[in-house]
C-alpha cells in the first residue's frame, strides 16, 4: 500500500470513529445504512464482478440473514450479537450455496434470471413462515445484546455496524492476495483462460456464491437492527436492483468500487427524497449521465483522473 | 371442476400468454440487436398507450386510430432513445448499457407519474364483453380477440424476419456483427430500426392489455413476465419467446386452482427455476460455444 493509500485508510477509519460525536442524530442512522449497504455490495462484487454471475436476488439474501438473526434474537435472547451474526450469515450462506449449486450450469441472462425468481420466492416464503417472521404484519425486532449490554441507541447500533463492517472489508481487500482472491481475478478476467491455466472455475464459483451470500446475510443481520422492523415488501425486487446499480457505478470487481458505489447510490436516495414525484427521475438521469460520461464506473474514472 | 372452465382457463392462460409473449418478442428483439436488455421496455409500453388514450380523448379518435397513434408515438420513442442515448454508448460494456436501460425506465415511470398521474384510467376495448358460449364452453370475447390479434402480429413479424431486407439484416446483425458489416450492412441502422420495432410491439401488446388490467403508471412491471417468458423460451430465439410467453401465462392462470393461494405469486418462478435446471438455455434455446 503507497503511503498516500495508508493515510487515506487512516483517514477513513479516524472519520468512522468520531462520527456518532460530530453528526447530529438522523445522519449516524443514515451511516449505519451505509455501512450495511457496503458490505452486501462487497458481497455482490465478489460474485458479479469477479465471476461473472449478475444476481438480481441479493435482496432475498438479506432477507434471510436479516430474519434469521432477527427470530434468534427473539427466541434466544441470552446469544450474544456477534453469535446471532455470524449464525445468520452461515444461514444465509447455506441457502446461497444449495441455489448456487444446481444454478452452475446456467450462464448470463439465464443466471440472473434464475436469482430474480430466487427473490420473489423468498419474499412469498416470508409471507408464508408466519409463526416465525409474522408475515405481512412486519417483525420487530429487539435490541442487540452484547453480555449485560443492550445496543439500543442509534450510537451503539452504528459502532456495532462500523466494526462489522471494517472487518468485512478488510477480509474482502485480503482475500484478493490469497490463492482464492487469484482464482477469482482470473476468472474475473476471461472465465476461459482461467480454465484453460488450472484453476477449477466451478468450485471457485461455487465458492463466490457462498461467500456472497455470507456477507449479505450478516449485512441482512445488521440491517434488522439498524431499522428494527422487518417486513416482507421491504425486500422487494426493486432493492436488488438498487445493489447492482450500486456495483456497477461504483465499479465492478473492486472493492472500493463496492464502497464509492452504495456510499454514493445511498446518500442519492436519501438527499432525492425531499423531491418526492421528481425523485427517480432525477435519479434515473444520473444513471444515464453516470454512465455515459463514466464508462466502467467511478472507480475507473477516478484512476483515469489519477494517471493524467 | 369441469371439463368447460378448464377450457375457459386455458383460453385466457394463453391470452395473457399472447401479451406476455409480444412482450418477451420485443426484448429478444433488442437483444439479438445490440446484446443489451432493455429494462425499459415495459416503460416504453406504457407511455405509448398513455400516449395513444390521450390522443383518443382528446379528438375522439376510432380505437383503430389510437393503435395507431400509440405504435407511432412508440417507434418515434425508440427511435429517439436509441439515438440519443443507446447510440452514444456503443463502446460500452452490456453492463453499462444495462444502468442506462435501467435510468431510462425510472424516468419514464416517474414522468408520466407526472404528466398522467398514478391512478389507474379505463381503456376502451376492441372486443365486446358479452361471453361467446360454445356448447357448455363460454369464451370472453378479449381472450380470444387478444390471441387472435397477437398472432397475427406474430405472423407480420415472421413475414417481416423472412422476406424484407430489413429483416434479414437484422437476423444477420443478430448471427455476426462483423460479417454483417462485411456484408454491406449498416448495423448502426440495424440498431435504430430494431429498437423502433420492439417498441411498436411493445405498443400493440399495450393498447391490447390495457383494457384489462387498467391503463396506468405501473403497466411497466409486465416486463418482468416478458423477461421470464423469453428466458423460458431461450433467450434469443423468437419462437421460444412465443412458446415461453405462452407457457407462463397458462401456468399462472392454472396454479391458483390446484394450488394454495399462499404460493400462487412463486408457481411461475417455481417452474422456470425447475426449467432452467433440466434445460440450462431455456426450451428452445442453445447453449453458445464460445470461440477463444
Amino acid at each position: 500500500m503507497t503511503a498516500r493509500g495508508r493515510f487515506a485508510v487512516g483517514a477513513l477509519l479516524a472519520a468512522l470513529l468520531v462520527w456518532p460525536w460530530v453528526a447530529p442524530r438522523y445522519f449516524v442512522f443514515l451511516a449505519s445504512v451505509i455501512l450495511v449497504n457496503v458490505i452486501v455490495a462487497i458481497g455482490l462484487n465478489l460474485l458479479s464482478g469477479y465471476t461473472n454471475q449478475l444476481s438480481f436476488g441479493h435482496a432475498g439474501f438479506l432477507a434471510i440473514g436479516a430474519y434469521t438473526t432477527a427470530v434468534l434474537t427473539l427466541r434466544a435472547p441470552g446469544l450474544p450479537v456477534l453469535v446471532t451474526l455470524v449464525l445468520g450469515g452461515l444461514a444465509t450462506a447455506a441457502v446461497g450455496l444449495a441455489f448456487g449449486v444446481p444454478c452452475l450450469r446456467l450462464g448470463g441472462l439465464y443466471l440472473t434470471m434464475a436469482t430474480l425468481a430466487f427473490g420473489f420466492v423468498i419474499t412469498e416464503a416470508i409471507l408464508n413462515l408466519d409463526g416465525l417472521t409474522r408475515g405481512a404484519d412486519g417483525l420487530r425486532v429487539p435490541a442487540a445484546r452484547l453480555g449485560a449490554l443492550a445496543l439500543s441507541s442509534d450510537a451503539a447500533r452504528y459502532y456495532l455496524t462500523a466494526a462489522v463492517a471494517t472487518v468485512m472489508v478488510a477480509a474482502a481487500v485480503n482475500l484478493v492476495r490469497t490463492r482464492t482472491g487469484r482464482a477469482f481475478l482470473a476468472i474475473r478476467e476471461s472465465e476461459i483462460a482461467a480454465q484453460a491455466s488450472g484453476v477449477p472455475v466451478a468450485a471457485y464459483k461455487t465458492l463466490a456464491f457462498g461467500l456472497s451470500a455470507f456477507y449479505t446475510g450478516v449485512a441482512g443481520g445488521l440491517f434488522a437492527f439498524v431499522v428494527g422492523f422487518l417486513s416482507p415488501d421491504a425486500f422487494d425486487v426493486f432493492l436488488s436492483v438498487d445493489f447492482v446499480v450500486m456495483i456497477i457505478v461504483g465499479g465492478l470487481g473492486s472493492v472500493p468500487g463496492s464502497i464509492i458505489g452504495a456510499t454514493v447510490v445511498t446518500v442519492l436516495h436519501d438527499g432525492l427524497a425531499a423531491f418526492q414525484n421528481y425523485r427517480p427521475l432525477i435519479f434515473g438521469a444520473l444513471l444515464i449521465a453516470c454512465m455515459l460520461f463514466m464508462p466502467g464506473g467511478m472507480t475507473r474514472a477516478l484512476s483515469r483522473v489519477r494517471r493524467r | 371442476m369441469t371439463a368447460a372452465t378448464l377450457v375457459h382457463v386455458v383460453v385466457s392462460g394463453l391470452a395473457t400468454g399472447s401479451i406476455y409473449a409480444l412482450m418477451a418478442l420485443s426484448l429478444v428483439i433488442i437483444y439479438n440487436a445490440t446484446r443489451t436488455l432493455n429494462f425499459a421496455q415495459g416503460e416504453m409500453l406504457m407511455v405509448s398507450t398513455f400516449v395513444g388514450w390521450t390522443a383518443q380523448r382528446a379528438f375522439g379518435l376510432p380505437l383503430a386510430v389510437t393503435l395507431l397513434v400509440a405504435v407511432v408515438a412508440a417507434g418515434v420513442m425508440g427511435w429517439l432513445v436509441e439515438r440519443i442515448v443507446i447510440r452514444r454508448s456503443i463502446g460500452a460494456t452490456h453492463w453499462d448499457v444495462l444502468i442506462i436501460t435501467l435510468g431510462l425506465s425510472l424516468m419514464l415511470r416517474a414522468g408520466a407519474g407526472l404528466a398522467w398521474t398514478h391512478d389507474e384510467f379505463p381503456f376502451p376495448s376492441f372486443f365486446g364483453s358479452r361471453p361467446i358460449a360454445l356448447g357448455p364452453v363460454r369464451l370472453a370475447p378479449v381472450s380470444l380477440g387478444i390471441i387472435g390479434a397477437s398472432l397475427a402480429l406474430m405472423a407480420a413479424l415472421y413475414a417481416l424476419f423472412t422476406w424484407t431486407r430489413v429483416g434479414r439484416a437484422m437476423r444477420a446483425v443478430a448471427q455476426n456483427q462483423q460479417a454483417a458489416r462485411l456484408m454491406g450492412i449498416s448495423v448502426e441502422r440495424v440498431y435504430a430500426s430494431s429498437w423502433m420495432l420492439a417498441a411498436m410491439v411493445g405498443a400493440v401488446a399495450g393498447v391490447l392489455v390495457a383494457p384489462v388490467v387498467f391503463l396506468s403508471s405501473k403497466m411497466g412491471l409486465i416486463v418482468i413476465s416478458g423477461f421470464t417468458a423469453a428466458v423460458i423460451g431461450g433467450f434469443g430465439s423468437m419462437p421460444g419467446a412465443v412458446l415461453g410467453g405462452m407457457l407462463l401465462g397458462v401456468i399462472e392462470n392454472l396454479a391458483p386452482l390446484y394450488l394454495p393461494s399462499g404460493i400462487r405469486y412463486s408457481v411461475p418462478f417455481l417452474v422456470l427455476i425447475a426449467i432452467l435446471l433440466v434445460r440450462p438455455a431455456g426450451l428452445l434455446g442453445r447453449i453458445e460455444q464460445r470461440k477463444v
